[in-house]
């Protein structure tokens, strides 16, 4: 160590400033999923609750590659203004989509650290969240994180 | 924000430098081939998978005509792979096929079974396959196209749950 890992353009430097936006995606879906499980039933639900594990999962893997790399992950925040406000299913369904959108994108730079392995978990978690995104909306993307996805909400 | 993935990779010049410094010592320097850069490669590997998948969606269409449902997501899954092959095609500022020292032939896609089921089972596996390659492929690459590659390798990971869906109904 020469005590310079939190230098700013240090590698460690840029492999925190990788992962806590990826741990930000997380917690926020994390929350989301809470959101979402209270308005759906049967077969949606078990799915709901199954992806919220897989995103608390996910959540404690980057907390504990910030630490190896000497950092301090960023608390979650208590609450989260949702991106769409969850009245109904439908309404569920769709956060569930933009949260599985937003944590794709948010592990862009992970997948460019030259750390191979910190690459290949991005990329495990890109496929991951694609895959989710498209069962909770039947469609797939062409770019998952790099589309300029429509955003609902934003209309 | 990540870096612009579109910017494109700029990789005639490394691919060209051994060449040139090589001829100007004399046959003595010469030594083994040289290797196009890396990065050349992966691209062209990629672009070479991709045009498969597009013959494989291609072939599956002209096999499956009159079935609507199948056929419209096979369609919607065919533009994205082109959507993919033009995005890779895009960064390579090279004629197609001069960047590997032995070009590769042109994809022929295995002979499309014709059951409707074994379609899907057969693009199913093409997908999973295609996506676990990119997906090693990326661990070598600049930043940039590790992440347009890491993006189609998750297109291409969530594409099975399209068709299974499909298969279905």
């Amino acid at each position: 160590m020469r005590g310079s890992a939190g230098r700013l353009g240090s590698p460690d430097a840029r492999a925190l400033a990788a992962l806590q936006p990826a741990l930000a995606a997380e917690q926020a879906a994390s929350y989301g999923y809470g959101v979402a499980g209270a308005h759906l039933t049967g077969a949606r639900y078990t799915e709901a609750v199954s992806d919220w594990i897989a995103h608390q999962r996910a959540r404690d893997d980057l907390e504990n590659l910030i630490s190896g790399f000497g950092g301090q992950a960023v608390p979650a925040a208590a609450a989260y203004q949702l991106p769409v406000a969850v009245r109904t299913a439908a309404h569920a369904i769709s956060l569930a989509i933009i949260l599985e959108q937003q944590v794709t994108a948010a592990y862009l730079g992970m997948v460019a650290l030259p750390d191979s392995q910190l690459r290949l978990y991005a990329a495990g978690q890109m496929q991951a969240a694609a895959i989710r995104a498209t069962r909770w909306s039947d469609r797939s993307q062409a770019f998952p994180g790099l589309a300029s996805a429509p955003q609902p909400g934003h209309g | 924000m990540a870096a612009d993935p579109t910017r494109r990779v700029v990789l005639t010049a490394a691919a060209a430098a051994p060449l040139l410094l090589a001829g100007c010592k004399g046959v003595g320097a010469l030594g083994p081939l040289p290797k196009p850069a890396s990065a050349v490669v992966t691209l062209d590997h990629a672009i070479t998978a991709e045009e498969l998948m597009v013959a494989r969606y291609q072939a599956a269409l002209g096999a499956l005509t009159g079935q609507a449902k199948i056929t419209t997501v096979i369609g919607t899954l065919l533009a994205e792979h082109q959507a993919h092959l033009d995005r890779l095609r895009s960064l390579l500022i090279l004629p197609p096929r001069m960047a590997t020292a032995s070009p590769s032939p042109s994809p022929s896609p295995p002979a499309v079974p014709t059951g409707h089921s074994q379609v899907i089972a057969e693009l199913t596996a093409a997908e999973r396959a295609a996506s676990t390659r990119l997906t090693q492929q990326l661990l070598g690459a600049p930043p940039p196209l590790a992440q347009l590659m890491a993006s189609i390798a998750a297109s291409e990971a969530a594409h099975p749950v399209v068709l299974l869906q499909a298969g279905l109904g």
